[in-house]
């Protein structure tokens, strides 16, 4: 192994921990380590530890690794380095699939058509994403439709396909919430910025299948993968089935991304610039690319995250707003360093 | 590689909305054989190379080592056909050693490893293309001599028994233009490897090919020896040009000379006028 893979696995080791230390609660390095080894004494810590702060550093690093596994996905397929789940409009899909719940879970209209009746244990927590999710894997699905049945099945067609429907899906939704409450609004433009504050323990458990399974299919056609970087027809010589291939990688990024929009909200630039900085610093590979993926988006999350809780006291900056903040800087400074 | 492989084209046709493309074309070519399609654009020698391929619908109508082509499953036609197309650049930055690499991917199921068996035979191709002091360098950045070659490296890799390449000299200086043929040639003849590719320039493809078939408008006009098939009347005839052919030294070499009418160089004259003013 070399010395790059050895740092990012040590990162992955200190990071998960590191982030344990920071939190509103205060706990001493005693108290952690006993909360990790024996368990914790307190339990108002233990609640606190085991149901708040563990499950959001795990929850935030499979949302890392998910969404940077997914743009690099999407941009080997495509062959296109600026790719991105968000330009599928999952996030636009997902966005309005939490307009209409949060419009329909407004007390007049589900007392109009009688949704409270007919779902009565129904929280609202649980229903946006849900929705949002259904929202997530529409706008996959029409972007598929679109592109294979309306624009023909070249990449950039699907690109094209993408931004339309991720506008389309965009102004159905603002229309809807320019029909409801101000309050309603408020409440989906703060979902959509993005933010672990919401995560509970059993997400990590829809989380973990998800982004474990998809990367295992992804390491495993990694080959596959990698004929696809020398055009269609030379990977079709290759013994490669493209198509095939290619809704595959398309299901499980659609997957992923949904999962993860669905509970965390927008998280933009993830899914660029952390292939972007593994493929500079490590390899072009599609199984290079995805593990390296897995790593370091994962932690980088995890940072973001710890930030996104201590940069201001007393309340949370939503996390889509520092990823797209990074996420521009970095990307001014890789353009000026290439124009040097 | 069998010494009795060997490809046999029936009746190939291929209609495109109300364009037909290709009409019957017949052909039949042994193992170890150069064979060089020829033709003017648009006379249907790419539409022809996919059909041998596999790449475009063939209606049973191809077949390599007797079994058409349609009864292969895309990684058995793999083994045995190496298509090398013309070159696309690759958006992320692969060096050639993972290019050539890519010709394992028909040999390897999912969950098998690289071997050192597997690594001997990609650095032995890379070697015989003549390449192994640019391993690691980025493909985009080699000269179209040296893609073209790493190209043909991973198609040795691939271990297939035909090669087809789609104008493999298509932007080449002259002398890279003849160091890829030779190769070619001498691959087909040391290893047995048969090998078919469309080319321009006939007397590149005179003096490379074994066996030639020349293409008008979607149809076989002539194969057999570049003597044979490469006659002035033929090629007039075909190009819509005056040509003269000289047969130098002994027969040995062969050169096709084209001689634009004057109406054509007139025009091409006043053009040129005309860019000055």
């Amino acid at each position: 192994m070399n010395k790059k893979w050895m740092f990012l696995c040590l990162l992955v080791i200190a990071s998960p921990i590191g982030a344990l230390f920071f939190g509103a609660a205060d706990f001493s390095s005693t108290q952690l380590v006993q909360c990790i080894t024996q368990g914790c004494q307190d339990p108002v810590n233990s609640m606190i530890f085991w149901e708040i702060r563990a499950p959001r550093v795990f929850v935030g690093f499979l949302v890392g690794a998910g969404l940077a596994v997914a743009g690099a996905t999407l941009q080997n397929i495509t062959r296109n380095g600026l790719a991105d789940p968000y330009l599928f409009g999952v996030v636009s899909g997902a966005g309005l699939g939490a307009s209409i719940a949060t419009l329909l879970f407004d007390s007049k209209v589900a007392e109009q058509i009688g949704l409270l009746e007919m779902f009565p244990n129904l929280s609202f927590s649980l229903a946006l994403p849900f929705a949002a999710f259904l929202g997530a894997l529409f706008s996959v699905f029409l972007v598929q439709i679109l592109a294979s049945k309306t624009f023909g099945s070249k990449t950039e067609h699907m690109l094209l396909a993408g931004i339309a429907v991720s506008f389309m899906l965009s102004a159905l939704s603002h229309f809807l919430l320019f029909l409801g409450e101000p309050f309603a609004a408020n409440k989906v433009i703060f979902w959509l910025m993005g933010s672990l504050a919401r995560v509970e323990s059993w997400y990590a458990w829809v989380m973990l299948p998800v982004v474990v399974v998809s990367v295992a299919i992804l390491l495993l056609y990694g080959r596959h993968m990698d004929a696809l970087l020398i055009g269609d027809e030379n990977a079709k010589t290759l013994g490669v089935q493209v198509t095939r291939l290619r809704i595959l990688s398309l299901a499980i990024c659609a997957a992923l991304t949904a999962c993860i929009v669905s509970y965390c909200g927008g998280i933009g630039f993830v899914g660029l610039m952390i292939p972007h900085i593994v493929r500079t610093w490590l390899g072009v590979t599609s199984r290079i690319v995805t593990l390296g993926c897995v790593l370091l988006g994962g932690c980088f999350m995890v940072w973001v995250d710890v930030l996104a809780r201590v940069a201001l006291p007393n309340q949370e900056i939503p996390i889509g707003i520092i990823t797209s903040a990074i996420g521009s800087v970095f990307f001014l400074i890789v353009m000026s360093q290439r124009r040097s | 590689m069998s010494s009795t492989c060997s490809l046999i084209a029936t009746n190939v046709s291929l209609k495109i909305g109300q364009q037909q493309i290709l009409s019957d074309v017949c052909l039949n070519l042994g193992a170890g054989k150069v064979m060089g399609v020829l033709g003017p654009n648009g006379a249907g020698k790419t539409s022809l190379l996919k059909m041998l391929s596999g790449q475009l619908a063939s209606h049973h109508s191809v077949s390599w080592n007797n079994k058409t082509l349609t009864d292969y499953d895309p990684m058995s036609l793999a083994k045995q056909i190496s298509v090398v197309n013309q070159l696309n650049e690759s958006v992320f930055a692969l060096d050639l050693y993972q290019i050539v690499r890519m010709g394992l991917l028909p040999h390897k199921s999912l969950l098998s490893r690289q071997t050192p068996h597997d690594d001997k035979s990609i650095s032995d191709a890379i070697f015989r293309v003549g390449l192994e002091n640019k391993v690691k360098q980025s493909f985009n950045s080699l000269s179209g001599g040296e893609q073209q070659r790493g190209l043909i490296a991973r198609a040795l890799v691939q271990k297939a028994a035909l090669i087809i390449l789609d104008e493999p000299v298509n932007h080449l200086d002259i002398y890279y233009q003849h160091q890829v043929l030779k190769l070619l040639r001498s691959l087909a003849h040391k290893l047995n490897i048969t090998v078919v590719m469309s080319l321009h320039d006939l007397n590149l493809a005179a003096n490379y090919c074994d066996h030639l078939c020349l293409l008008d408008a979607g149809k076989m006009v002539a194969q057999g020896s570049p003597e044979q098939v490469l006659t002035s009347q033929r090629l007039q005839q075909v190009f819509k040009i005056p040509c003269q052919i000289r047969h130098e030294v002994n027969n040995a070499a062969f050169r096709v000379d084209f001689y634009p009418p004057d109406e054509v160089e007139t025009d091409i004259m006043s053009a040129a006028k005309g860019c000055d003013t």
